[in-house]
């Protein structure tokens, strides 16, 4: 009970110190405007909000200042990215994808309105449902994480890397493991961490200080989007009409086992290292149609369906950023995004983060997500205006940001160099359907990975035991394995045969 | 199934390629020092040597090249493997991405080095908007010709990196460039329809962005921004320095 109140008091404390602080207000309308822009702009997603904004803040600014822009455009491009699935049947994010399943068919039955009203709010309530177990588990894994010494460390980092290969790959899972040991070898590049020995630098001294954080993502995501999405666009015409935008309470009262369910397993599956909202919204549109009581309407304009996805996605914000503050692992490609700008500004997350970091980010998701939620309701038409801008007219303007942001981080030519050459690199791994997210998470984690596992092995002198005598480590190992093992058709084909089950139909 | 079966192919290729890589990185990870693995006058082992993580994860990755090579193998059968249409490429695709990869390696390697931003910017958002909005074909070759040859001329007079800041004439080349495109631009659309929205604002786009994009950059966020010697931006902070400034600080 202590410990409730403890953190609320200095919730609380933190709280009123940004809400009353002016300048908050400046950066937080601008940010969450942004970011709900980027998430509505079907081509921009969430995670270049955040890598451009970092280009644009790197460490020029006050850190605390940085973070109220990048999170607010963090909250408001996965929510605005419901606004073109809703009305034009074309997410904005992949996160939003699930939400078009319900959300066009309302639209096509004139209840558009309706549906952005509802989806703001649980998206607004979802958020805060996140930010809530954000501020309970936080402490407590940071607890636990005292405990967590070089061989978990490593193992955790690859557990991240596979899980974000598996669940992040749409073709074969085998070209997510890949993606991520490509990110993985990318991050060896330069001096290593233990000897200062150079790798892979072919006598150039810029990839001594190794792959720069911000142009990788830049380049990661920026330019496959932007080559992507610079052809031929037909124009729209017209946005239906929408009616009523502000919901009504006692439909929101009645809503809330769903929207409670939904955050639940937004913040879960955003707490899985290197995931993300867009698995977050289709596991809970997944269980909202298992559970919920008009699963029948589920795909022809449910209200449930819709709070599944929106809910959980934005919930899963909260959720990506227990392990990025705990453990320094990114829950979700935006929350690595957000590393970048920790880690240009000298912060380390793990046991040893300040607290006070901590408390300053919980209560700038609430203040984002209030921000969201007012703008959603009151401000929602600007946004479907907006909509009918062709990504041709905003993608070239997406490039000179992203130049001019890369740029400005590293103050080089070279970073540049790097990011159109990442650029391209990604863009043929969209092609062959490689998923980018585990490569950018292993670019992210493979310092971690490389200096925690030779530590372990320098600590026990080369006795690999020491990654199965850790309980903690013992475990890890396990998952990793079993992770492998799942995913080898002949493993799944002897465990279909042990438990009984049919083969399904391919 | 089809798409599959074109992913299978092309997933014989990549295969491939990741094969040669991973050799390659092997080989180079093998100039680390393994089994004598030293640094600071201290003595190592293996289990210290800068190669171990590298050299795991380049076999791993060999180890899954092959898996995937065996799968595409098995999928397609070894048919249709050097046939671009049964690989899934079309003809219309292939120029579309030769065209952006040209304007954007242009760009990149070529104009912002050397040009001034605010141009080089105007050239490369005109291009890329005229030339793939529409989906006009001869306007996707005029823009990448016009950006390839502006990024050439500066490549080609200005290579060493001593020449990047100092004339001006392939700052002059780059703006001629950007006229002549939005010229063809207006003439052409004229000519095949009415002109729309898109072709009125895109100068306007193309001028405004940079230009506020890099005054907020360098006076607002203070932070670099590519070549200050440039033929505009120098003359901005001339005149932000040395006009305006006084001006407020009362001097």
């Amino acid at each position: 009970m202590e410990f409730v109140a403890t953190q609320i008091a200095g919730f609380w404390g933190s709280f009123i110190g940004l809400a009353s602080d002016p300048i908050t207000y400046v950066y937080l309308i601008a940010s969450v405007f942004l970011g709900i822009v980027f998430g509505a702009l079907p081509g921009l997603t969430a995670t270049l909000a955040v890598t451009i904004l970092t280009g644009f803040f790197g460490n020029k600014f006050p850190l605390e200042h940085s973070l109220i822009a990048l999170i607010g455009a963090y909250v408001g491009a996965i929510y605005g990215g419901s606004y073109p699935s809703i009305l034009l049947n074309i997410p904005g994010t992949a996160a939003s994808a699930a939400t078009a399943m319900d959300g066009y068919p309302l639209t096509k039955q004139g209840r558009g309105g309706e549906a952005l009203g509802i989806t703001t709010t649980a998206s607004f309530l979802g958020t805060l449902f996140g930010t809530l177990c954000l501020l309970i588990f936080v402490w407590v894994l940071l607890a636990v994480s005292k405990n967590i010494a070089s061989p978990e460390k490593a193992l955790l980092a690859l557990f991240g890397i596979l899980l974000s290969g598996t669940l992040m790959s749409q073709d074969l899972v085998i070209k997510g493991w890949i993606a991520g040991l490509i990110g993985l070898a990318m991050a060896m590049v330069g001096l290593d961490p233990i000897l200062s020995e150079s790798r892979y630098t072919f006598g150039w001294s810029y990839l001594l200080s190794g792959f720069q954080v911000v142009p990788v993502l830049m380049g990661a995501f920026a330019i496959p989007q932007i080559m992507d999405g610079l052809r031929a666009t037909v124009m729209v015409a017209q946005v239906p009409q929408l009616g009523r935008i502000v919901p009504k309470f006692r439909e929101v009262l009645r809503r809330m086992p769903a929207i409670t369910r939904s955050g639940a397993i937004g913040t879960g599956v955003g707490a899985l290292p290197g995931v993300g909202e867009d698995v977050a919204g289709w596991v809970s549109y997944g269980v909202g149609k298992a559970s919920s009581k008009e699963s029948k309407l589920f795909g022809k304009g449910s209200i449930d369906g819709l709070i599944s996805a929106e809910a959980a996605n934005n919930a899963a914000i909260g959720g990506a950023l227990i392990p990025l503050l705990v453990l320094g692992i990114p829950g979700s490609p935006p929350a690595a995004a957000l590393l970048g700008a920790l880690k240009i500004n000298n912060v380390i997350p793990g046991p040893t983060i300040d607290p006070a970091l901590i408390l300053h980010v919980v209560a700038i998701l609430v203040l984002a997500s209030l921000t969201m939620f007012i703008m959603g309701l009151f401000t929602a038409r600007i946004f479907i205006t907006i909509l009918r801008i062709p990504q041709t007219v905003f993608l070239p303007v997406v490039m000179v940001l992203t130049t001019i942001g890369s740029f400005s981080v590293g103050g080089g030519i070279n970073d540049l160099f790097l990011m159109i050459a990442v650029g391209l690199v990604a863009y043929t791994m969209n092609v062959m359907q490689y998923p980018i997210a585990p490569l950018v998470i292993g670019v992210i984690l493979g310092g971690l990975f490389d200096e925690t596992f030779r530590r372990s092995l320098l600590i026990s002198d080369g006795d690999m035991s020491v990654f199965v005598s850790r309980p903690g480590a013992a475990i890890l190992l396990a998952l990793n394995v079993l992770l492998i093992l799942s995913q080898i058709p002949a493993v799944k084909n002897g465990f279909r045969r042990l438990t009984g089950k049919k083969e399904p139909v391919a | 199934m089809a798409d599959t079966l074109v992913m299978r192919r092309r997933d014989f290729w990549t295969a491939l390629v990741l094969i040669v890589v991973s050799v390659f990185f092997l080989y180079q990870t093998s100039l680390i020092p393994f089994f004598d693995a030293s640094a600071a006058g201290v003595q190592g082992a293996w289990y210290n040597s800068a190669g171990l993580v590298p050299f795991g994860i380049f076999s791993a990755l060999l180890l899954l090249a092959i898996v995937l090579l065996f799968i595409a193998i098995r999928s397609t059968g070894m048919s249709g493997l050097a046939s671009p249409r049964a690989l899934g490429f079309t003809t219309t695709e292939s120029e579309r991405l030769i065209c952006i990869s040209a304007i954007l390696a242009s760009f990149i390697f070529c104009l912002v080095p050397r040009v001034d931003f605010i141009a080089a910017s105007a050239l490369l958002i005109t291009a890329l908007i005229w030339g793939f909005h529409s989906g006009d074909r001869i306007a996707m070759r005029i823009s990448a010709i016009s950006v390839t040859i502006a990024g050439l001329y500066a490549l080609i007079a200005h290579f060493p990196r001593s020449e990047w800041t100092k004339a001006h004439d392939d700052d002059v080349v780059t703006l001629l460039s950007f006229a002549c495109l939005t010229g063809i631009m207006f003439i052409r659309t004229a000519r095949l329809d009415k002109i729309d929205r898109v072709v009125k604002l895109t100068p306007v786009i193309a001028i405004i962005t940079p230009l506020l994009l890099v005054i907020a950059m360098a006076f607002g966020f203070r932070q670099n921004v590519p070549n200050r010697q440039g033929l505009l931006f120098s003359q901005i902070e001339y005149h932000y320095y040395v006009s305006l400034k006084p001006l407020w600080s009362g001097r």
